[in-house]
């Protein structure tokens, strides 16, 4: 590039962009400077002193026996595999590790399912129709978590909460004005789904909407011409049109579910029981109330690995289609 | 898409009642906000609030540390705005306008780190920053939002960037500007879509972020607001007027931004991750 140049001659400049055919044969030239480190140094520094050194000590800790007296007096003896051990005999592990997994699973069903039927009917809605729902979509994700989730405590609220008023006035469900909801842990589930998948519908719904309205008006046409039903139609143009997308907002959801911590935490601390303690749950009570910061870790470190686990498929799938990268 | 009449009524009666379930729990909270205080609990709820009361905001308010916890909020998340916008601006033209030796490895590290769980972190940041003396710092807080936004931030603004053709600055230069000018008069206005995008990330991560505020930072007097709520509704209990007011206070700033810049919004959270 001739921004890395430091005068460039006017006539090399020109000739050298009037000799380029096209923009996808452009190849940034190589320059072997010191320019593009400076630029990436204060990138790379906050990376590797919050991201990258904890994520080395995270490993580290894991095989210390790290509690309350090495936060005291710094001395951190080696455990070996004690952690691992321990966590491995831990007979929460299991329960763990398959509400983790279910829950993950039931949100990003949850999510997608409704953020694509969202989508769809967005599509078909009327100008004003279709803003409002946007509206309401965008009002709903500029929620700050800690915030949605209070809200979530009042409106379900066992005695003055509007949600136990409103499903008694029903009738179906016979009184409900006394129902505590973190009292079972499905029904804690429940509570904790709903506001989550109320967080992060919008997302996934406005990103599926805008790459549905992508999608030439064309293709559809020719669709109806040839005598497609509505099912065919979306299965032969709309989802091969919006994989990418499809996969991207799946991708996240996996992540950021997975991760769901806040809300579980102030709405049920991971109980009643330790019911609703997940992965995430279960690493912080174990470094924070039981003060052992091993252990923590080492359940920390089968979180990442799992997660990488799950994603390492789609970034390489994306590293392969980005040549140009 | 062609729809029949029937069809497209079917379709407005359900987008109305998406809407109403959508929108009902902002709207509640708003509502209870602006309650007389004794129009709160109710076994009986009333559905508008009326007559209009401050008085659980002048409650809110008038809680020992909102203000401080208000004014580090704002402060960490300014800062935190400004620095990782600048940060990944510099990394990203690196990336899109240089070639060099590590840039793969950059890009594909930066694209893993942003899988790392968050709080998997949490512990060794927590040890990391204590043996630092950084605990109750707003500074190191400030910094670890910066990390954690900074890959999302890089990624989106490299996409940005790539968008923009050489040829444009080529001809800046030719006709005898600076690179400072360059990058002053061409490529931070045809950037500008990104860098918006790019701060609402860092801004609403740093503004909403309750898990690593609570941990990193002790102190009373050195938290944040979405501590300081949590921390408002276990003390207090039932105090669910001037709780839900401070949740709504907490929550203005996000929604009036998001209602502003809405239509760059999307745009700008895919166009990094997916390629054109």
């Amino acid at each position: 590039m001739t921004t890395t140049t430091r005068s460039p001659r006017p006539s090399a400049a020109r000739t050298r962009a009037a000799a380029r055919p096209t923009r996808r044969a452009r190849r940034p030239r190589r320059e072997p400077r010191a320019l593009p480190y400076l630029l990436l140094l204060p990138a790379t520094a906050v990376l590797a002193l919050v991201l990258g050194y904890p994520l080395t000590r995270l490993g580290v800790i894991s095989f210390q026996d790290y509690g309350l007296r090495a936060l005291f007096t710094g001395q951190v003896g080696w455990a070996g595999l004690a952690n691992y051990r321990a966590i491995a005999d831990d007979p929460q592990l299991v329960p763990v590790l398959l509400r983790t997994a279910g829950f993950c699973a039931a949100l990003v069903a949850g999510t997608l399912g409704v953020g694509l039927a969202v989508a769809l009917m967005m599509v078909r809605l009327g100008p004003a129709m279709r803003r409002a729902v946007t509206f309401c979509l965008i009002a709903s994700w500029a929620m700050p978590p800690v915030a949605g989730t209070l809200v979530w405590q009042w409106l379900f609220e066992p005695v003055y909460g509007v949600v136990n008023w409103a499903l008694t006035q029903t009738g179906l469900f016979g009184d409900l004005s006394q129902h505590d909801w973190t009292s079972s842990p499905l029904s804690a589930f429940a509570l904790v789904w709903l506001l989550v998948v109320w967080q992060s519908v919008p997302f996934v719904a406005l990103t599926l909407y805008a790459g549905l309205s992508q999608i030439p008006r064309s293709y559809y046409e020719a669709a109806a011409l040839d005598g497609a039903g509505p099912w065919r139609t979306f299965r032969v143009i709309t989802l091969p049109f919006l994989r990418p997308i499809l996969a991207l907002v799946t991708i996240l959801s996996v992540i950021w579910d997975f991760n769901v911590f806040t809300q579980i935490w102030i709405l049920t601390q991971g109980g009643p029981n330790q019911g609703t303690t997940t992965l995430g749950i279960w690493s912080f009570t174990k470094a924070f109330s039981s003060d052992s910061f091993g252990q923590g870790a080492a359940v920390a470190v089968v979180s990442v690995l799992l997660l990488f686990g799950i994603t390492v498929v789609y970034v390489r799938r994306l590293v392969r289609s980005g040549e140009e990268l | 898409m062609t729809t029949s009449p029937s069809v497209r009524r079917l379709l407005n009666v359900t987008a109305a009642g998406f809407c109403l379930v959508w929108i009902f729990p902002v709207y509640w909270m708003v509502s209870t906000a602006f309650k007389p205080y004794g129009d709160i609990l109710r076994t009986t709820p009333h559905f508008l609030p009326f007559p209009l009361s401050l008085g659980n905001f002048a409650d809110a308010v008038g809680k020992p540390g909102f203000l401080t916890d208000l004014g580090n909020s704002l402060l960490v998340t300014a800062s935190v705005v400004l620095l990782a916008v600048v940060v990944a601006f510099l990394a990203a033209v690196a990336l899109t306008r240089f070639r060099f030796a590590g840039r793969r490895t950059f890009l594909i590290t930066v694209l893993v780190l942003q899988m790392v769980p968050l709080p998997a972190l949490v512990i060794p940041l927590f040890l990391g920053l204590r043996s630092a003396h950084l605990l109750d710092s707003l500074f190191g807080l400030a910094l670890t939002y910066v990390a954690i936004v900074l890959p999302f931030t890089i990624w989106t603004l490299r996409g940005f960037l790539h968008g923009i053709p050489v040829e444009l600055e080529e001809a800046a230069m030719v006709d005898g500007a600076g690179r400072m000018t360059v990058v002053r008069r061409i490529l931070l206005p045809l950037v500008a879509p990104g860098v918006i995008a790019t701060s609402v990330f860092a801004f609403i991560t740093a503004w909403n972020d309750y898990l690593f505020a609570d941990v990193l930072m002790k102190d009373q007097g050195h938290q944040t607001l979405p501590v300081w709520l949590v921390s408002f509704s276990t003390a207090t209990g039932t105090d669910y007027g001037g709780l839900i007011a401070a949740s709504t206070l907490s929550a203005l700033p996000v929604v009036v931004f998001f209602m502003v810049i809405q239509r760059r919004l999307v745009a700008g959270m895919t166009a990094g991750a997916v390629k054109d």
